[in-house]
This record gives structure tokens, C-alpha cells and sequence, in this order.
């Protein structure tokens, strides 16, 4: 960025520590009067290179290290990881461990969503909607711990399975707080629908279009709040999602009062999901049978290969490219975060728009820093 | 119906010399090397008139027993399941390539991690300098496999 002002010019930083962001980023504006004229993100502030670290650790210890890529979405980051091994090994886990992943993934995408939402609502200063949100949030991360062990760092999957089978009475337990979400989110739908002043903040504010979005690369949310129909759960199926029946939610405006929209319509989609899924689900084993792979298997090697694999996380899409060399270490590992491209594209979108804006715009877009700089 | 085989084709069909080793795993996966400097013209082909308008990701490996490096393009499409990878062999010592930012934008912050972590030089990228790193860690290509790091900065001393 070009750092000369000039008249009725300023530069502000935002950042790296500020109330309204997920994680510290540093970004630099350029104003002028109330406009932002210039506009540059600088990350690295929360880099643990976890690529690096992927490559010195055995393939079941980087399970866990795959939780703390972003610990909104660590079920997806577990499922990319595992996936990855499964292809490279050549084992697929059975339909009971591929439906009980389904419905521990869309539980975690609804957590996310929830508090992606609750974030986003504090940013515009909506607090009774950030108390609504993790209250409900809470409701469906006690449901993830009773099979987990654990509310946000699950490392619950394992290759070619899941660690535990669901509790007696799961099923009951977890309809139960869906129906109940499903009537609260009814509720606060409304609520940010006629909220006047909300509306004002959002109808038409950071808008993009279907054109910009793809040219920018962004996926997830923002991009179907364009219009645009891409999920990889629809487009390149992975697990059973080819068997169950669920629609890709999208708006047309682009804009952020759009994206929420999204998020609240997904929310909806993964309970129907689930719904399907528990009644579909059969009996039988965890892992598959025949294979030296199973629940504890410290030591394992994985045949030379290599495997790009895609999974949509609740932010977007979530690839993992991961090359072995056939020792028990991955020999490179490239995490492809949903969330680099997002934060790629703010700079472009909060160009021209007011400073007021910004906050509004960078928390619609659901980032996670932690992400991004892996 | 754009798959595999029909890109593989028209890649081949349009570039007859810079495509060795190509191989299709399914209908929607393909692997291929393309020499070094071919890779700025496929991929314009390929967001021109293959559809593949989303770069999925950009990244490096090292392989330090063949003296290279490599970098590989996963270039996906909004409009079709097609995952195409696409690798370039680059020497270890002198590893320069064309930058694609004005084919694709998003990978200007793939290229910039890219170059901080493995030493490659971009040629023509708008503005080439660290993303994730500390300033004074430019020029130690953290992600290469020999490097070693100091005592404490390194997670090989944690396993």
C-alpha cells in the first residue's frame, strides 16, 4: 500500500488486536474523510506452522494437530486428514462410521454457523443476538461432548472410522435440542428480518457479485450468498451425502444481510440432514474388517502416493494434498483453509465503502485467522 | 460434458510438447508434469476454455534427493467436479517460474507463501514478499526438508 497521503487523507490500523476481530490480523486503511480509499492485510500474527509439524509427527498423532487448524471446524479438518490417509491406505470405513461422521460434521457445522452468527451479531453491537446464539450453541456442543469426550478439540475420527459409537438413546437426545433449535432459530430469524436498524446496516452493504466472487476465489457463505450453487458436498460427494437429499442454499444479492441468510438457511439443511441420517443408519461394525488398520494403530505405514481431498467445511472448501513417501510420517502435507481465500478478498470488497462498514463486512464474512495462517 | 479424458485432450491437443507422465485416476482426477515454461499459457487455456475457473491451491514440495523442487497447481471449476493437479519441476538451485496472478487472482497469497517458504522466485508477481513469516526469517525456507531451524524454534525437537 501506498503510504504518502494526501489532503483530508489518514491511515488507520486495525489491528493486529481489536474487539471486533476472530483472530489478529493486521489491517491497514487508508481514509479518506469517511471512505476507504486503500486497503492491506498483513497476517502471520497466530502462524504455528502446522504443515511442518504435520511432517514430523506419525499419521495418528497428527489427528490431534489437525483439531487446532481452526477448533470451530476440527471435525472437518479431522475428516480431510483421515480421508486423505484412507485414500492413500485404501480403506473405506463402513456406512455406520460414514453416517455417524455425517451427523458429527453437520453438528459441528451448525456450532460453527451459530457462532459465526453470534460474532458477527456483536460486531454490529446486537448483543441479545450473540446471547441467543451461544446459548443455543451450547445445547448442540453438549451433544458433541457426550460422544466426544470433548466440546470444541475433538481428534474424534480415525482412520478408516470414527473413535466411539454413539451413546444409548443418542438419537432421542439429539432430536429433541434440534426441534427446539429449529423454533428458536424461526424466532431469531425474525428478529434480524425487521430489525430496522439492522437492515439499514446490511441490506446492500459489501456487496458482491457472482462475477467478483468467483474471479476472487472465495467459497463457503459468501459465495453462495451470490447465487452461485457450489458445495463440494453436492459437486464432488464425499462419504454418504450421495444418499441423502438436501438442497445447496443460496441467495441472489450478495451482500451481507445475504450471508446470513445462508448461514441460517444451512443451519436448517444440516438438521434435515441429520434427521436423515439417523434414520438411515444401520447396525455394524466401526472399522472395516481384514485391514491392519483400526482404532489404536500407533505405528502404521502408508504406501507411496499422493491424494488431493476435498471436504466442504461450515467456512467453505477444505482441501488437504497430502504426498507419502511410505514411512510412518507424511512426507508433505498442504492444508488449502477455506478461509485464506475469504481473507484474501476483503481487502477488494472494503474498497469504496465507509470505515463504519468494515467491521460489518470482514465479521459477515466468518473468518478465522488461526486458519489461514495454519 | 467436460471430464477428465476431454481436458486431457484438449490440453495435449493444444500444448503437444509440455505434457509428460499424465495420468487420469477417475473421471474428475487428473495428474500431469507441464514444463516450466508452458504453465502460463495452460492455465489461460484452461480458464478460457476448459471452465476451470477456481484455483484451488498452490503449493511447493522439496525433493531434495532429485536436486528440485516442485510446484503444484490444483486448479478446480465452479462449473464442473474436475480437480486437475498439475506439477512443475523446478531446479533446487535457481528455481524461478511465471507467476499466474493475472490468470488467477487468488494466487497471489499462494505464490507469496510459496516463495517465503521454499525460495521459489515468481516472475511477474505484483508484489512478491513474505505473508506468514518474520522479516528475518526471509531467506531460510523454513518447509525445505534440510533446513534445520534453531534449538527451540523447530518441531522436530517436540516429537
Amino acid at each position: 500500500m501506498d503510504t504518502n497521503i494526501g489532503p483530508s487523507e489518514m491511515l488507520l490500523h486495525l489491528g493486529p488486536q481489536h474487539a471486533i476481530q476472530p483472530g489478529p490480523y493486521l489491517l491497514d486503511l487508508r481514509l479518506k474523510g469517511e471512505s476507504v480509499v486503500d486497503a492491506e492485510l498483513k497476517m502471520g500474527y497466530i502462524h504455528k506452522g502446522i504443515e511442518k509439524i504435520l511432517e514430523n509427527k506419525t499419521y495418528l498423532q497428527g489427528i490431534t494437530i489437525t483439531d487446532r487448524i481452526c477448533y470451530l471446524a476440527a471435525m472437518s479438518n479431522n475428516e480431510v486428514f483421515c480421508g486423505c490417509v484412507e485414500r492413500l491406505v485404501g480403506i473405506e470405513p463402513p456406512e455406520r462410521s460414514q453416517y455417524i461422521r455425517v451427523i458429527m460434521e453437520e453438528l459441528s457445522r451448525i456450532q460453527s454457523h451459530l457462532l459465526g452468527l453470534g460474532e458477527f451479531s456483536t460486531d454490529l453491537g446486537f448483543i441479545t443476538m450473540f446471547l441467543y446464539m451461544i446459548r443455543e450453541r451450547e445445547e448442540v456442543l453438549n451433544l458433541i461432548d457426550t460422544v466426544t469426550g470433548s466440546r470444541i478439540t475433538q481428534t474424534y475420527l480415525r482412520f478408516g472410522g470414527v473413535r466411539e459409537d454413539f451413546p444409548e438413546g443418542y438419537e432421542q437426545k439429539t432430536m429433541l435440542v434440534l426441534n427446539d433449535l429449529k423454533k428458536k432459530l424461526d424466532q431469531h430469524e425474525n428478529l434480524y428480518d425487521t430489525d430496522r436498524i439492522y437492515r439499514q446496516r446490511t441490506v446492500g452493504v459489501g456487496t458482491l457479485t457472482k462475477e467478483v466472487a468467483t474471479e476472487l476465489g472465495v467459497a463457503g457463505p459468501p459465495l453462495r450468498a451470490t447465487g452461485v450453487k457450489f458445495d463440494v458436498r453436492k459437486d464432488d460427494p464425499y462419504l454418504v451425502y450421495d444418499d441423502l437429499d438436501f438442497k445447496v442454499c443460496t441467495q441472489k444479492n450478495g451482500d451481507i444481510f445475504a450471508r446470513i441468510k445462508v448461514r441460517l438457511d444451512e443451519i436448517r439443511e444440516s438438521i434435515y440432514m441429520i434427521e436423515q441420517s439417523f434414520d438411515q443408519m444401520p447396525q455394524g461394525p466401526l472399522f472395516p474388517e481384514g485391514t491392519p488398520y483400526g482404532r489404536r494403530t500407533p505405528v502404521m505405514r502408508v504406501p507411496p502416493g499422493e491424494v488431493f481431498y476435498r471436504v466442504e467445511d461450515p467456512r467453505g472448501e477444505m482441501g488437504m494434498y497430502m504426498i507419502s513417501d511410505g514411512s510412518d510420517t507424511p512426507y508433505r502435507v498442504k492444508i488449502r483453509g477455506p478461509v485464506f481465500p475469504t481473507m484474501q478478498a476483503l481487502p477488494p470488497l472494503i474498497l469504496n465503502t465507509y470505515i463504519a462498514d468494515v467491521a460489518a463486512i470482514a465479521a459477515s464474512m466468518d473468518g478465522c485467522t488461526s486458519e489461514a495462517d495454519r | 460434458m467436460i471430464d477428465a479424458d476431454y481436458i486431457l485432450s484438449s490440453l495435449t491437443k493444444t500444448f503437444p510438447n509440455d505434457f509428460s507422465e499424465s495420468k487420469i485416476e477417475s473421471d474428475t482426477k487428473l495428474t500431469s508434469y507441464v514444463e516450466k515454461d508452458a504453465i502460463f499459457n495452460v492455465c489461460k487455456h484452461m480458464l478460457d476454455n476448459l471452465e476451470c475457473n477456481h484455483l484451488s491451491c498452490e503449493c511447493g514440495v522439496d525433493y531434495p534427493d532429485r536436486n528440485e523442487l516442485e510446484v503444484v497447481y490444483h486448479i478446480a471449476s465452479y462449473e464442473h467436479p474436475v480437480v486437475i493437479t498439475l506439477k512443475v519441476k523446478l531446479p533446487r538451485d535457481d528455481p524461478e517460474i511465471e507467476s499466474i496472478v493475472s490468470v488467477y487472482w487468488n494466487a497471489n497469497w499462494y505464490e507469496r507463501e510459496t516463495y517465503e517458504l521454499y525460495g521459489i522466485m515468481y516472475k511477474n508477481h505484483p508484489d512478491l514478499k513474505p505473508l506468514l513469516l518474520i522479516d528475518e526469517m526471509l531467506g531460510d525456507w523454513p518447509l525445505r526438508k534440510d533446513y534445520d531451524g534453531y534449538p527451540n524454534k523447530t518441531s522436530k525437537n517436540l516429537v
